[in-house]
């Protein structure tokens, strides 16, 4: 049995997502959209999946499409919420879990998905934030991804713009901002995962092909890594089978390099059972 | 203004966006890949209109598009791009790059709160987040509040009342009553909170079909109502048509060539009018769309 690091980076987001938890993604999201799906048919069955931009109540799409306000993503719920329904249910503390992303990440898990460079002046206007900057402050607990760490440019020291929120911004931490949600609990890379013990990132699982010297060399702030560092777990065959029949147009894909997507990983001696 | 009476609001497409001024906050409904106002947007276009301040959540080429044809002084939108498919946007960035627009990014849950203060009349609702974060650097307008209950400090984002809304929607009758489907995203409240709602309408039926169907803005919102078939094109209207995903690509590739190229696009498909863009995009092409019903393999294929 074989998989690629697109599949088993999003095992490794639906595995983030714990038993009984409302959760949800924002739009252009694919890894983190097939992610809570693959959970929903796998770890956590009992989840409240909040669909992206149809805002659809434990939807059972045909396929994932390239967009995530098409109408496909309803299929097969009984009810979508209207866009306020699931912000405010957001506001006020019912949604236990976002994914977030953006083209900067800081230690303290900030995110930028506004610009690159000065706000008035950008060097790279990005596509912005949604409803994240209010979003990040409420939801009970954050997942932050990226799949383009190892450019260098992604984990950075300090975002050039804040957009959504971690544990704490040059004006404060969230207690001090009033901020009702848990903030990031993970940040899931294609080299590895960190947890935010203290508010900051912390390397705990690496993917078996990556080094702790490479994930240094592409992180822009001091890594620190926990002691009992962990080759992430492979996905099942259960797993596997999820990722393949939720996304069979691959839309998960379009988030990677075609450098990383020649990343493949076989079960073999040495490594834990995958069954 | 003072709710519309029921009367027979039939316009065209040139009448009704001629009510639209220069410089008019105008709220685009729908959101990125469904139920933009397309037709609407081409017209303003073909008007040449200026100085338009546009308000949305998150969006795509309408706004762009709006951008590439000089159209927009102010952008204050949650998200303007293509999603991870067809990235980012690339009029919108170019034009922020270069500061030939403001950019006051919003936040889709504070941009709910201005709303809805303009549709109750009040000056500003308070919001929780956006503190700490730069959002509220690019918004000199929200102001710092101490709640006099609790003592939490909160954002004060004043009332947005858009002078526009520009709605479309599957069907509609002639005195303005709208069915949609899903998502509405932040339609019924800009047409609440606007002075003005235009809506464009795949398909005029009759008040019985309407409300059968459901009637989810009422026609006492709307001022007038126009006749567009594949008026959200290359946008999804469902139930009559998906997304196009093949035209966008191709608009994406002409914005990211620049002037040129850009130009050609709005000569084959804005500048003819409504009717000659349907041409454009051909017969056989607007039927695949529509025909997204006909099996799963059917509509799936449009996205590959």
């Amino acid at each position: 049995m074989s998989w690629t690091i697109d599949e088993w980076f999003v095992v490794a987001l639906a595995r983030t997502i714990r038993p009984a938890e409302t959760v949800f993604h924002g739009f252009g999201s694919p890894c983190a959209q097939v992610a809570m799906h693959v959970a929903r048919r796998t770890s956590a069955p009992d989840m409240l999946l909040v669909e992206g931009a149809m805002y659809a109540i434990n939807p059972d799409p045909p396929f994932i499409p390239p967009t995530s306000n098409d109408a496909s993503l309803s299929r097969g719920a009984a009810y979508s919420m209207r866009f306020e329904e699931f912000f405010d249910a957001a506001i006020r503390g019912d949604v236990d879990r976002m994914f977030l992303s953006g083209g900067q990440i800081d230690a303290a898990g900030n995110t930028n998905v506004t610009a690159i460079g000065p706000a008035g002046r950008p060097k790279v206007k990005l596509g912005g934030g949604g409803g994240g900057c209010n979003l990040s402050a409420t939801i009970g607990q954050l997942t932050l991804w990226t799949t383009r760490h190892r450019s260098g440019h992604t984990l950075v020291e300090a975002c050039d713009f804040i957009t959504d929120i971690g544990h704490r911004t040059p004006l404060g931490t969230r207690a001090e901002l009033g901020f009702t949600g848990g903030g990031p609990q993970w940040l899931v890379t294609e080299l590895g995962v960190f947890d935010f013990p203290a508010g900051r990132a912390r390397l705990v699982q690496l993917f078996p092909d990556v080094s702790v010297a490479e994930v240094r060399d592409a992180t822009g702030f001091a890594v620190e890594a926990a002691g009992d560092l962990r080759t992430v777990r492979p996905p099942s065959v259960a797993e596997l089978a999820a990722v393949r029949s939720v996304d069979p147009l691959a839309v998960r894909q379009a988030e990677f390099s075609a450098r990383e997507l020649t990343r493949v990983f076989e079960h073999g001696a040495g490594q834990d059972c995958a069954c | 203004m003072s709710l519309h009476p029921l009367r027979d609001k039939r316009a065209s497409l040139a009448d009704a966006i001629a009510l639209v001024p220069d410089g008019a906050i105008v709220a685009l409904g729908g959101g990125l890949s469904a139920r933009l106002p397309m037709a609407g947007v081409r017209e303003l276009i073909r008007q040449g209109r200026r100085g338009l301040h546009l308000v949305g959540s998150a969006h795509s080429i309408d706004v762009d598009l709006l951008v590439a044809a000089g159209a927009v002084r102010r952008c204050e939108e949650s998200y303007v791009g293509f999603e991870q498919d067809l990235g980012l946007a690339p009029a919108y960035r170019r034009a922020a790059e270069a500061g030939s627009i403001e950019v006051a990014e919003s936040c889709c849950a504070t941009m709910l709160a201005q709303l809805r203060a303009a549709e109750m009349g009040l000056p500003f609702l308070p919001v929780r987040g956006v503190r700490g974060s730069d959002i509220a650097t690019l918004h000199p307008e929200y102001a710092t509040i101490t709640c006099p209950f609790t003592g939490e400090t909160l954002i004060a984002a004043p009332a947005l009342r858009p002078d526009v809304a520009l709605l479309h929607a599957p069907s509609g009758d002639r005195y303005g009553n709208l069915h949609l489907e899903q998502p509405y995203v932040l339609d019924e409240r800009f047409a609440s909170a606007s002075r003005m709602v235009i809506a464009t309408v795949d398909e005029l039926v009759s008040t019985e079909e309407v409300a059968a169907a459901g009637v989810t803005i009422p026609g006492h919102l709307v001022a007038a109502t126009v006749v567009a078939p594949y008026g959200a094109h290359p946008a999804s209207c469902y139930p009559r048509y998906a997304y196009d995903r093949v035209h966008l690509r191709e608009y994406v590739a002409a914005a990211q060539g620049g002037p040129d190229d850009l130009d050609k696009y709005l000569a084959t498909y804005v500048y003819g009018g409504e009717e000659s863009y349907r041409a454009a995009i051909g017969p056989e092409r607007l039927a695949a769309l529509a025909g997204w019903s006909d099996s799963t393999s059917a509509w799936r294929e449009l996205f590959s």
